[in-house]
């Protein structure tokens, strides 16, 4: 039986460690789901509701607040985290993070450009709701193709290269939105500045299904190019040289991380740093191995987003901090670190 | 060029590779195969094209006119996972982003599935291997911790690793190695090189880039010599390895002893 155990272990590439860790991080993320489901202002006794003696109001605000909430704050942390990770693999790179790297930003100004031009264009509240991920995902891919096709021939050398590039792309999204928020009107105003602040407040079913269809389906996406990625770290020429086709590999890990990007974008606005730390954070947990860094990006950028959520929703009640506030402040001295250790080396 | 079709070798006949660029010319008509179980050394100045034509070999790059084949099949039919399949390739090394350890970097070079069955197969393999290029002291070390030797030998034994195939395989496949000893101290290079030879004894096909004449005039069936992107001659050591040609193309007064076939030229 344990030499079984041993080898299907062998065959999935995981070490024994690696195993035990995405377990952990998966109970993790349940465990703090469920706490996040129940406690805010308003404590929900989860078990009332599991027997049916909760009240009307119980009821509502757990099917109707919490549990979109919390889906949509996991949801939007496996996906930062999962295309932090991609990223950082595709471009060999390991500061790529969505937002540096001003993929969040393209994604944020597709999305600002909806709501500010859409309204005036007559579009509706039905076909907003399809534009403004669609949007959003275009503006992200937008960005990943043109930082692919600037710094590639860097190879491992590009790593400032890019950041320059993200900073470059940053400003001018900034400047797109900048305009944008110049000639919106009060309303339009409104929409567009929880973009600049980033939060999981006011999401409804209906906004959230269809992102959470497209983030599941760019996971799914991703998760197979594993072994493809722990090639390209050879580089392009000796990836191809053991088989990998490159180029499908690049479409597939560019078009994954924009939906996903794009999608989480367009519901909860700019989260920064969550796909810079996490992918770090479970790599010096457990290895650099994609098969495990995948997944295990997803599970702890989830479970972490959900407790970054439910403290920003709770700390000074009954207001709230955005989201983006936290990530934010634990995000950017562990950039400096990082940059701080790549000096050493 | 006449191939006999039962003889299994790579060729690449007619290659010229251009860049438009400056309407430069990196390989200008250059033609020769490799037979398997045979060494082929490419020697040749600085810049006369070597590392191009194993890049090109290799399927890197496409010529611009003229076909490459392996074992009677154009290069151009065969897919990218085919093509790891049938040849392995060992270059110059870039560094790796993450900290790989060098047991993963040695793992990369599987490229024949990860069920159970291929799974107990690469660990005879890598056995065999590791222990063939004294690596086992360096296999939990994090790659990017070696020195450029160790690099190399990792790399070669990764090269190894894909070139791996089953006893009843019928062809042994080709390796390409550019400047393999690159690096390397005195014994490992001699270790590598007599590794290379046991190898195509067993039936490999191998490509050799070297710099060193007198390595190449020892370890070689056949040499070549690259000169400005064209095949300046080819043929066994004694006929190649003259002093009044050593000495006309790498512009060096050269002697050769052709009793035992040994290069001075210092």
């Amino acid at each position: 039986m344990r030499v079984i155990a041993h080898k299907a272990a062998k065959v999935k590439n995981l070490s024994a460690n690696q195993t035990l860790t995405l377990i952990s991080l998966l109970v993790f993320a349940v465990a703090i789901a469920t706490l996040a489901c129940a406690s805010g202002s308003f404590d929900i006794s989860l078990w009332a509701i599991v027997q049916g003696q909760a009240s009307a109001l119980e009821n509502n605000v757990f099917m109707q607040i919490r549990v979109p909430r919390v889906l949509l704050s996991g949801f939007v942390g496996a996906s930062l985290g999962l295309s932090g990770a991609a990223l950082q693999g595709l471009f060999r790179n390991p500061l790529a993070d969505p937002g540096l790297i001003g993929v969040s930003a393209g994604a944020a100004l597709g999305a600002a450009i909806v709501i500010v031009l859409g309204s005036r264009f007559g579009v509706g509240a039905t076909l907003g709701a399809f534009l403004l991920p669609m949007a959003a995902i275009s503006g992200a891919a937008l960005v990943i193709l043109l930082l692919y096709i600037l710094t590639s021939g860097f190879g491992y050398q590009g790593v400032t290269y890019m950041l320059l590039v993200g900073i470059a792309v940053n400003a001018l999204a900034s400047v797109g939105i900048g305009i944008l928020t110049y000639i919106s009107s009060d309303s339009e105003l409104r929409g567009l500045t929880f973009w600049t602040m980033g939060s999981f407040g006011g999401v409804t079913w209906a906004l959230l299904v269809p992102a959470l269809l497209l983030i599941t389906a760019a996971l799914l996406a991703m998760v197979p190019a594993a072994r493809a990625l722990d090639l390209l770290q050879l580089g392009e020429i000796e990836a191809s040289r053991l088989g990998i086709d490159v180029g499908r590999l690049r479409y597939r890990v560019i078009f994954a991380a924009a939906v996903a990007v794009g999608a989480s974008v367009s519901l909860s606005g700019m989260i920064g740093f969550v796909g810079l730390v996490i992918p770090h954070l479970v790599r010096i947990v457990g290895g650099v191995h994609h098969c495990y860094l995948l997944p295990g990006s997803a599970m702890a950028g989830a479970g972490l987003m959900i407790a970054a959520d439910l403290i920003a929703r709770t700390v000074i009640q009954p207001a709230e901090l955005p989201v983006g506030l936290i990530t934010s402040a634990i995000g950017s001295p562990f950039f400096l670190w990082l940059i701080f250790r790549m000096k050493k080396l | 060029m006449v191939n006999l079709s039962d003889e299994k070798t790579v060729s690449i006949s007619g290659v010229s590779l251009s860049v438009r660029i400056g309407r430069q010319s990196l390989l200008d008509n250059v033609s020769l195969n490799v037979k398997e179980g045979e060494i082929l050394s490419i020697i040749g100045p600085n810049g006369a094209g070597k590392s191009t034509l194993v890049a090109t070999l290799a399927g890197d790059m496409t010529p611009s006119n003229g076909t490459i084949s392996y074992d009677n099949r154009d290069l151009t039919e065969l897919s990218i996972q085919d093509r790891a399949m049938i040849r392995s390739v060992m270059a110059q090394s870039q560094p790796v982003a993450f900290d790989f350890s060098v047991q993963d970097i040695i793992k990369m070079g599987w490229v024949r599935g990860s069920d159970i069955e291929s799974t107990s197969r690469y660990a005879t393999a890598l056995a065999c291997i590791v222990e063939d290029c004294s690596i086992a002291h360096l296999l939990h070390r994090k790659f990017n911790t070696l020195s450029g030797g160790e690099h190399r030998r990792v790399h070669f034994a990764r090269a190894l690793v894909q070139l791996w195939r089953p006893e009843t395989c019928s062809s042994r496949g080709y390796l390409l190695l550019d400047e393999p000893v690159a690096n390397l101290d005195l014994a490992h290079e001699i270790r590598l090189l007599k590794q290379v030879r046991s190898l195509a004894d067993q039936g490999v096909g191998v490509l050799l880039v070297l710099h060193d004449l007198n390595i190449a005039a020892k370890f070689s069936d056949k040499i070549a010599i690259l000169q400005a992107g064209r095949l300046a001659c080819i043929g066994s050591p004694g006929d190649v390895l003259t002093a009044e040609r050593l000495t006309r193309i790498f512009q060096i007064p050269i002697s050769v002893d052709t009793h035992s076939l040994s290069i001075s030229y210092y």
